[in-house]
């Protein structure tokens, strides 16, 4: 944990005495938890007692003062999943598990809890694990989820996964294509960008695949950096007027060959894109 | 995008988008809102992208990703624009084949929803034409439909913030004083569930702090209500609309800031309001001069961190403040002292929606939805034990069952829909005979439930009222703040007592307590948590007090649900306790005896039961009631009893008295008066049965057809019961060559067991109803099961829906004179009370069954049988039963042409025999009965089976014979027949075999049937055995609910024995 990372948490969301919450939300979100250093710094950064900051932690259900495994699985108790059977998936989690609700297996990899209503009520019971939905769980379904999570929610079979598709695509504004035909990532032409960010400019090869985030670079670029790209013909700066709904980043647009616009977040890790047809 | 600064530069720019939209092409709709994600919503979207981009299709289809439109159950869906076609719970693989229709202008009509209907299904083209759309009132939520929320442009072009330009446009006219009194004049009311006025609300707020620096509204989107998710719905689906009715709420109380505070549970409406606030800045439509008009309005988000008293308002300020939500005492009203201090209007999503409508549409318009007081619609999340789940909008005022049943299509499978809960913790449950209740503020809190914020969680039979009374203190105990004491330790110990309830340990003295507790937390606390909290608890006690009885005096969980009540689902559904898993693990372990040991200790007649059981256990089963499918429990039963000789079980002997043993009468010799006997014997008595007809069996031999229960296997189950102390006398009716006096004033019986069983047919009270070849069910197969009789020939009609229908149905089939077989039933195949798996054997063997129609007249040519006509029927309202009342159509009657009609409308009791001693009856029909002790009104009399229920299943007649020895043991030796009663749990532990497959992954083994050729002309026994192979494997499916209460206490002794052996050594 750096101090500095903490103290950027802060500067960014506090105001007039508020924004505590979306603090300890965005740490949590780094750190999946919050770390006891962290609560120290915010309290010294918002001259607020440490106890209140504390109380705030320890006060909301989303917050965990204990580190978090590496997937974290929501099993939704509302009132709908609960008369349609939320607590047998519950226990068949802890089961599977070997957990109790609200701890995390001794590797670390998962972190087991129960929320009070995740909002689908109407497709219960239903349980989140790292973001993603499931619903009509039941006690059958449990063990596929667990191995899913195991192996990773996003990871797709290239090649032999219809969601999976090539576009072809090409400068907004001198039109040129970035496709290129010399280097290929997933087996298919990549997207050739320029970039750069503090002093480096480098070149970016994106994989041409929609739903692959497979990228080969020229220098390495550190996580959560900011990029500017531009196009390697007119050297125009691709980034458009959108920001990245998730981090809000700027979205960098490029033409998709057939009719089409596709934007990406121009922040390294975020994964935030998105494809219009025109 | 270019930010607007003047109202007309608005207007060019919405007349450019509208000039934009006149092109005619198809469009395809995906609803890709939370539950739409969750349902694979987005595997779909990207597979029409896909299409449409390499097919290059851009020309001839338009796509549009959208909210949830509110049906969610059938996500993940596709909507063809214009035509409103459905395609619901689609593939990946059928994309393609909808683009390439919607192109073609044609329609896939396979997988177009389809309405169930009365007979069978039928698809419905738009879904104007689905019974859950066509009967609402889509005021908000038919925006959903249209909009993509992450496009300000699609919501301009559908009317988008027209009514905030309408204001702007012209302040002068259309001012705050303006804008306050339309609102007040719509009489909405806050959609957050206490209903307070919205426009003396902001009234209020506008004249509150007069010269404060600043003042806030704020958007409540804290949806905590477990089971309502309106908000995130609108949020998602249409944040243009909540952004519109903020900005008109500041304008109208003077507010320069907004704040939406929503949960962090709603990552997807964060995502949109996010973008949807950058859109509306950017357009210039939010933030300093507002369209160049002076006027400076603000939004930002504040999310929540998981609590469910934050959306309580004086919480709510607290967390946006960043502290811990605990709520203060009012006054002062948030109105007068909010945020920071500053004065702070709050409002809830679904009201903030409401706005725009109001301001362009009219005050008077929109008042003209709903009923007076309560004007406008209201949004419903229609959840839990209901066929179609999802959103509703419907005008406040209409009673609860036309969105129960006309909206949400009644419940899912047989169960019957008990409650509805509407207002989540803070509310209560509303009980099925209520539905009739209009549904407003008003009602529902004298009906001691409250609207809420409108989730509306549906429950049948299979829910447990006291669980939820738990349920829901359970989440109030972890949700309370703690400020005050008598919440915090009041819903505490008022779960501790529901717990003790459903763990069996409950006692009627805490009941009262419980009731106590209520009214002191709902007197003593500061917030709405607190002061509603109760209403859960007492709402289930005052509609549900029968259910906390039976879980605290007869330790029993009617609906299936409190575990430690429970045990082994399996065991706690039979009437007779059989521990099925314990016959289960037996099989799977090859010992076959032990199996039918198990089996024979709960019931004199394993082989009958192996048969035409209605298995309530496979009903309960765990592995089908988690998701999969039940354990095929019966067909595992018939393969032990015909594996074993029955003659390796010896039944345990109680000999009392010997010789001068007491003399027990039973009267009636079917499953009830047998088993009767049979302990009652076993005990030591001597008993007498008195049969009226020809041969012992009752209705197992005069009403179940031998091709379902052949009769060897009849005949040796009842040869085995009548031993040395059991007499029977067939051809001895009641009434006519004995009575009951004489039993024991002249033949010295102590104690008579009246089990005459419900063998008289009821009558259609029809013209001509006396014809000859007309036929009530008993007559018709006691004539062929007892007498060898076949009565029926050439055209046969059955009228009825139940199991006589369709056993008469199936005997007269099989009969040699007979040309066809119709079933003639009122209502539809959904309402029948016949068992599924009979009904699919009619259907197999070509039997018509004609749905939906009444007989009116019985038509004779020369004083014989020549038709029957009947009438037309479609589905009323729901009646007292849960089903659906039949509705004649006039002018509908046609006849049809009949040789044979068999009645088969239902049987009651015969108590004619009976009336005449004294003999108290329920209902004018049936003998009435203490349910504990099964005794009469007369002592030493004692009555079970049909002849006190009505007609019923086997295998309760025969727990009522079993309990019947009990008593009159009880009674004999002047014990009290009350005795205590404890859960039945499962003791014996069995090792568990290791399966090579995963638990519950396997599917049920269908049992071996007779093909329906080889069988329609014979009487030969239908179902078949299991092999070896079979019953092993079903076996090993079973998931050994058991296990969890003995595997602990046999791991203690493994451990202690051990500990004892390391000692030795």
């Amino acid at each position: 944990m750096k101090r500095e990372n903490i103290i950027d948490i802060v500067d960014k969301n506090y105001r007039n005495n508020g924004g505590i919450i979306s603090i300890l939300e965005d740490i949590q979100k780094q750190y999946s938890y919050l770390p006891a250093e962290a609560l120290k710094i915010v309290a010294e950064k918002t001259n607020r007692s440490l106890v209140d900051i504390y109380g705030v932690a320890t006060f909301y259900r989303a917050f965990s003062l204990k580190p978090r495994g590496k997937h974290l699985i929501s099993v939704c108790l509302g009132t709908a999943c609960h008369v349609r059977g939320g607590p047998v998936v519950a226990e068949e989690f802890e089961k599977q598990l070997n957990i109790k609700a609200g701890s995390t297996t001794p590797d670390r990899e998962f972190t087991l809890e129960t929320v009070n209503c995740l909002g689908a009520c109407a497709l219960g019971p239903i349980t989140v694990v790292d973001g993603r939905y499931f619903s009509n769980v039941n006690r059958v379904k449990v063990s596929k989820i667990i191995e899913k999570a195991r192996y990773g929610l996003d990871k797709v079979e290239i090649g032999t996964d219809q969601r999976i598709f090539p576009v072809e695509v090409s400068c907004p504004r001198c039109n040129h294509s970035l496709m290129d035909k010399s280097f290929d990532i997933d087996g298919h032409p990549s997207i050739r960008v320029t970039i750069s960010f503090g002093d480096t400019h480098g070149w970016l090869r994106l994989s041409s695949l929609y739903g692959s985030y497979s990228i080969e670079q020229e220098y390495k670029i550190p996580l959560d950096t900011v990029l500017n790209i531009f196009c390697p013909h007119c050297h125009a700066d691709l980034t458009g007027a959108s920001l990245c709904p998730e981090c809000a980043a700027p979205m960098v647009t490029m033409i998709v060959q057939g009719g089409g616009v596709v934007q990406i977040c121009s922040r390294r890790g975020c994964k935030e894109h998105m494809l219009d047809l025109m | 995008m270019k930010r607007l600064s003047t109202v007309e530069e608005y207007n060019d720019l919405r007349r450019i988008i509208l000039d934009e939209a006149k092109e005619e092409k198809p469009c395809i709709v995906i609803s890709a809102g939370t539950c739409g994600q969750a349902s694979g919503a987005n595997d779909i979207i990207r597979i029409a992208k896909r299409y449409i981009l390499e097919n290059g299709l851009h020309e001839k289809i338009s796509l549009r990703i959208t909210g949830c439109h509110g049906l969610c159950e059938v996500e993940p869906f596709i909507m063809v624009e214009p035509a409103k076609n459905l395609y619901p719970k689609i593939k990946m693989k059928d994309v393609p084949k909808i683009i390439e229709a919607v192109i073609k202008n044609k329609v896939i009509e396979d997988l177009l929803y389809k309405e169930v209907g009365h007979n069978g299904e039928k698809p419905c083209l738009s879904i104007l034409d689905i019974p859950y759309f066509k009967n609402q009132t889509r005021t908000i939520l038919s925006k959903n439909e249209s909009v993509d929320p992450i496009r300000i442009y699609d919501y301009i072009r559908h009317d988008g913030y027209s009514g905030l330009v309408k204001i702007l446009n012209n302040p002068t006219k259309y001012g705050f004083e303006w804008i306050i009194k339309e609102v007040k004049k719509s009489g909405l009311r806050g959609r957050g569930g206490a209903g307070f006025p919205t426009g003396n609300k902001w009234e209020i707020a506008r004249a509150s702090g007069n010269g404060a620096a600043q003042k806030f509204i704020v958007c409540n989107a804290d949806e905590g209500d477990p089971g309502a998710y309106m908000d995130r719905s609108l949020l998602e689906g249409n944040p243009h609309s909540i952004i519109e009715g903020l900005i008109i709420g500041g304008i109208a109380i003077g507010a320069t800031k907004g704040v939406i505070y929503v949960r962090c549970e709603y990552p997807l409406a964060i995502k949109h309001t996010v973008i949807a606030l950058r859109q509306a800045r950017e357009l210039g439509l939010l933030g300093d001069n507002i369209l160049g008009t002076g006027i400076s309005f603000d939004i930002e988000i504040v999310r929540g961190a998981g609590a469910f008293v934050c959306g309580e308002e004086t919480a709510l300020i607290k967390s946006i403040e960043g502290r811990m939500g605990e709520p203060r005492q009012r006054p002062p009203f948030p109105t007068k002292k909010g945020i920071w201090g500053y004065p702070t209007c709050i409002n809830n999503v679904e009201t903030l929606a409401n706005i725009p409508v109001i301001i362009s549409i009219g005050a008077k318009e929109f008042a003209e939805v709903g009923v007076s007081g309560n004007t406008g619609t209201k949004i419903f999340s229609l959840v839990g034990k209901i066929r179609n789940t999802g959103l509703v909008e419907v005008p406040m005022g209409i009673p609860i069952k036309e969105i129960t049943y006309d909206i949400g299509g009644g419940s899912i499978g047989k169960a019957k829909i008990k409650a509805v809960q509407t207002g989540g913790p803070s509310g209560g449950c509303i009980p099925a005979s209520m539905f009739d209740l209009p549904i407003d503020y008003d009602s529902l809190s004298k009906a001691g439930s409250i609207m809420g914020s409108g989730g509306m969680i549906v429950m049948d039979e299979n829910t447990c009222m006291v669980d939820i009374a738990k349920y829901y203190m359970n989440f109030l105990k972890d949700e309370s703040c703690g400020k005050c004491y008598t919440c915090r330790k009041g819903t505490q110990r008022m779960y501790e007592i529901l717990e003790d309830i459903t763990n069996g340990k409950g006692t009627f003295e805490q009941l009262d307590l419980l009731e106590e507790l209520a009214e002191v937390v709902k007197d003593t606390t500061m917030c709405g948590l607190g002061q509603t909290a109760p209403n859960p608890v007492l709402s289930t006690l005052k509609y549900f007090r029968d259910e906390f009885i039976e879980h605290i005096k007869y330790k029993r969980c009617p609906a299936g649900v409190c575990k430690e009540l429970i045990g082994a689902p399996c065991q706690s559904a039979c009437p007779l306790g059989t521990e099925a898993w314990a016959y289960i693990a037996h099989i799977k372990h090859g010992d076959y005896e032990a199996a039918y040991g198990v089996i024979r200790k709960a019931n004199p007649f394993p082989s009958v039961c192996a048969r035409v059981c209605t298995h309530p256990c496979e009903d309960r089963c765990r592995a089908g009631t988690g998701g999969g499918q039940s354990i095929a429990i019966r067909a595992l039963k018939r393969f032990v009893t015909d594996h074993v000789d029955p003659a390796i079980y010896k039944p345990l002997k109680v000999v009392k008295t010997g010789r001068d043993a007491p003399k027990v009468a039973v009267i009636g010799a079917g499953p009830a008066g047998l088993s009767a006997a049979h302990y009652l014997s076993l005990r030591g008595y001597k008993v007498t049965i008195f049969e009226s007809e020809n041969k012992p069996g009752g209705m197992l031999i005069s009403g179940i057809p031998p091709y379902r229960l052949p009769r060897d296997v009849l005949e040796k189950e009842i040869e085995s019961i009548i031993d040395e102390n059991v007499t029977l006398k067939c051809n001895t009716p009641l009434g006519k060559d004995f009575n009951i006096d004489d039993l024991f004033n002249k033949k010295g019986f102590k104690a008579v067991f009246l089990a005459m069983g419900a063998h008289i047919s009821q009558k259609l009270n029809i013209e001509n109803e006396d014809t000859e070849h007309v036929y009530t069910s008993m007559e018709f197969l006691k004539s062929f099961h007892l007498n060898d009789k076949n009565l029926a020939r050439g055209r046969v009609g059955v009228i009825g829906g139940g199991n006589s229908a369709i056993d008469s149905a199936r005997v007269a089939l099989r009969q040699k004179d007979v040309e066809s077989v119709t079933i003639f039933y009122r209502r539809t195949r959904q309402e029948m009370p016949a068992f599924e798996e009979e009904i699919d054997a009619t259907i197999d063997e070509k039997i018509k069954i004609e749905l939906l129609v009444s007989p009116v007249k019985i038509h004779t040519k020369n004083g014989s049988l020549s038709g029957v006509e009947f009438i037309k029927n479609r589905l009323g309202e729901v009646d007292a039963s849960g089903r659906r009342r039949p509705v004649p159509i006039p002018k509908s009657e046609y006849i049809a042409a009949l040789d044979t009609l068999i009645v088969a409308i239902g049987e009651q009791p015969s108590i004619s025999d009976v009336s005449t001693f004294g003999l108290e009856f329920a209902d004018g029909r049936k003998i009435k009965i203490e349910k504990e002790t099964l005794e009469t009104n007369k002592p030493g009399i004692f009555a079970g089976g049909d002849v006190v229920t009505g007609p019923n299943t086997v295998v309760d007649a025969i727990a009522h014979g079993k309990k019947a020895a009990v008593m009159i043991d009880r009674y004999l030796s002047d014990i009290d027949l009350y005795q205590p009663i404890s859960p039945q749990l499962p003791q014996e532990y069995i090792e568990p075999v290791e399966v090579e497959e995963e638990l519950g992954k396997e599917t049920r083994v269908a049992q071996p049937t007779v093909p329906v050729d080889s069988r329609i002309q014979n009487f030969k026994e239908v179902e078949m055995c299991f092999s070896v192979e079979e019953a092993t494997k079903e076996a090993g499916r079973c998931l050994r609910c058991d296990l969890e209460f003995t595997q602990l206490k046999q791991d203690k002794k493994d451990e202690k024995e051990s500990l004892a052996a390391g000692g030795k050594e």
